[in-house]
């Protein structure tokens, strides 16, 4: 038994799909450094990143199977799920001899696999365009804090930066430490690792009290429903939402 | 009066419009613009009973000149009313969209003084919104039945999408409750909308800088259970609305008691049950090819409010079942009780690569509970030995207590009412 560990980039991921297509001996799995714990029963295959092999990979995936494919697979790495290399494997592995019509294949288990988990954060991309909540703080500075299931951000960046071109706006993954930075004219994901002081402090203001005004007058008391509420917003999103921060 | 207030009366004056969808359009941002809308719409929030907030929904002011019986903001009626100035809600939306809390706006409004005049009011909040504020994001507006025709066209090409709201199903409640306003005051101006938006498409094909008017369509409204109204008026009506004025969506909201007036009926709680089964049936008109004279007739015309409409029709349509999943097409899947729009897609895809048997369908997420009797795979039937309507009603109602409406409803508890039917799970 072999575990491929990789970097945890995507063309490490790219580079470990390489190096299993071609190995004699297939790995049992394929996992991030940093999600790697030791057992003895396996042996640790350490992959090198390699940008021409990763690049190789991703176009064969893009012409040979689709780029709605290459999406799903991106989509299936930011899961950062600990299954997720070997699902993407399994997944190429039946895409490379079926083509471009894969992923109609649901009834096999590797494709719905995939299908299953490139939803799911997708599901997520969609969910945080809407719950995610920007705060003014100084200097004209539009400022959110989340904590993603999945490494999301970089996938709502363009969203944003549509809608808000003429804002200046960062999005702080709190988790990864990471964020989105946007100065009204591109993004750029940089890591986060001390906060300057004016970021932490939470600024008033005027129209947070609004939002929380509205938020409670526009429920009708007579159909009082939390479950309903929870399931549509899972609580573990609360935490930076501003109408549930009183 | 401060703004917070102001916020409070008005907003809570709104929240009995059931609809806050923004989806339907695709406008984009301009340069040095705010905002866009997305085709399918998002949700920002869900409220404590648990809706979607998609848009801030506001009326622009509660202080009325009529007095229908079933609303709150009759001008009989004791309560404290306020006014926006248009400045006011332009800065709202503005700010509250710069911080993503939503989509747009919903402005909607009672009569104040006339109907012009309230229409005016509105027709500045949107212009201001567009012209000066270059804002993109998405607009929702009531028109004031009885407002002058050119001012609803105004507003129509500044907004997203228009609504009407019929409220009562009949002439006759009309009458009674709103007593008014006249059906040819509703009517007409949805008429007017719908011509406008036709000949904007037209006009389109020839010119293509002609402006929008209204691109994402208009909806309406109609309060379930204060009139003596049945099912199959609601839904007759409703599937006239689709077919002759193109309708994007009917809103359908339980009524909640808001007055002792004896015209009204007596209830204890509204009937969400019943709301939710006009809602599916809405959805069966909508996604599934299903007419109205299918769902209900004379003899029987309301719902059964243990079993969802589609089960009902198809209990009463036995004959047609079971179906081989692996044989049947995309029409006829649809017309499974259990199988839902996702789930027909989902299984006519699969087909292309294996012949399904009942653990591939449990694999492809296709719930079974109800389907499980209306199916056959690769000619085995899974329901009980035979097909017996009576004991497949006993095997998949919901008990439906002594008259009261429960809290259970299930299936369209995963609804957000936000247009993304997909996501309804899908599966009625
Ligand atoms: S006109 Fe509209 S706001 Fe005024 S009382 Fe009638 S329904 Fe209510």
């Amino acid at each position: 038994m072999i575990s491929y560990i990789y970097d945890g980039s995507f063309d490490g991921l790219l580079t470990s799909i390489y190096e299993a297509f071609y190995a004699k001996e297939k790995p049992t799995d394929i996992i991030r450094e940093e999600d790697f714990r030791e057992n003895f029963l396996v042996e640790k295959g350490y992959i090198k990143t390699d940008s021409e092999k990763a690049r190789k990979v991703y176009s064969a995936i893009e012409n040979k199977i689709s780029p709605e494919s290459l999406r799903r697979v991106f989509y299936a790495y930011l899961s950062e799920l600990p299954d997720s290399g070997m699902i993407i494997l399994r997944y190429l592995q039946v895409g490379f001899k079926i083509g471009s019509d894969v992923d109609l294949n649901l009834a096999n288990e590797d494709v719905l696999n995939m299908d299953k988990i490139s939803r799911l954060v997708g599901k997520e991309r969609h969910r945080i365009t809407g719950i995610l909540r920007f705060k003014k703080i100084k200097e004209e500075i539009l400022y959110a804090r989340v904590e993603p299931d999945h490494n999301i951000i970089a996938l709502v960046a363009p969203h944003f930066k549509e809608r808000l071109k003429g804002e200046n706006f960062i999005i702080h993954d709190t988790k990864r430490e990471i964020g989105v930075f946007y100065n009204k004219k591109e993004w750029i994901v940089k890591d986060i690792e001390r906060l300057d002081p004016f970021l932490v402090k939470d600024s008033e203001e005027i129209y947070e009290d609004l939002w929380r005004t509205y938020f409670k007058a526009i429920s009708i008391q007579t159909k009082t429903n939390p479950k309903l509420q929870k399931r549509n917003m899972p609580m573990r999103y609360w935490k930076y939402l501003t109408e549930k921060n009183i | 009066m401060d703004k917070l207030k102001k916020l409070e009366i008005l907003s809570d004056a709104a929240k009995y419009d059931v609809s806050c969808s923004s989806s339907g359009s695709n406008r984009k941002n301009k340069k040095d613009g705010l905002g866009n809308t997305s085709t399918a719409g998002i949700c920002h929030s869900w409220s404590d009973d648990g809706r979607c907030i998609s848009l801030l929904k506001i009326l622009l002011t509660n202080y009325c000149v009529y007095d229908c019986v079933y609303c709150v903001n009759r001008s009989s009626n004791d309560l404290p009313r306020a006014i926006f100035t248009p400045e006011e809600v332009v800065d709202l939306t503005i700010n509250f969209y710069k911080r993503n809390y939503i989509e747009g706006l919903f402005l909607s409004s009672a009569v104040f003084k006339s109907p012009d005049y309230t229409m005016e009011l509105i027709l500045k909040v949107v212009k201001t919104l567009r012209e000066k504020e270059n804002f993109n994001g998405y607009i929702h507006t009531k028109t004031i039945p009885g407002a002058d025709d050119l001012l609803v066209e105004e507003v129509g090409r500044y907004v997203d999408r228009m609504s009407v709201n019929i409220e009562l199903p009949s002439e006759n409640g009309l009458k009674l409750l709103a007593p008014k306003k006249t059906k040819k005051d509703i009517l007409k101006p949805m008429g007017f909308i719908h011509n406008n938006i036709l000949q904007t498409k037209e006009d389109k094909k020839i010119f293509k800088a002609t402006p929008n008017f209204v691109p994402a369509g208009q909806t309406t409204q109609m309060i379930v259970g204060a009139t003596e109204d049945n099912d199959l008026n609601i839904l007759n009506l409703s599937e006239s609305l689709y077919k002759t004025l193109n309708l994007k969506r009917v809103y359908y909201s339980a009524f909640i008691p808001v007055s002792t007036n004896p015209k009204l009926p007596v209830i204890n709680s509204p009937p969400l049950v019943r709301e939710n089964r006009i809602y599916q049936a809405d959805w069966l008109l909508r996604f599934y090819n299903f007419e109205a004279k299918e769902l209900l007739d004379e003899r029987n015309p309301n719902f059964d409010l243990e079993l969802d409409p589609k089960c009902n029709w198809a209990l009463r349509n036995i004959h047609l079942f079971p179906v081989e999943i692996n044989k049947a097409d995309y029409k006829t899947l649809l017309r499974v009780p259990g199988i839902g729009v996702r789930s027909a897609k989902r299984i006519i895809s699969a087909r292309n690569f294996t012949t399904l048997d009942f653990f591939d369908l449990k694999k492809l997420g296709i719930v079974l509970k109800r389907a499980q009797h209306f199916i056959t795979c690769k000619g085995k039937y899974f329901g009980f030995n035979d097909i017996n309507p009576e004991i497949i009603r006993s095997q998949i109602i919901t008990p439906y207590k002594n008259g009261k409406d429960t809290r259970q409803i299930s299936m369209f508890d995963n609804v957000s009412f936000e247009d993304k039917w997909m996501e309804i799970g899908g599966e009625i």
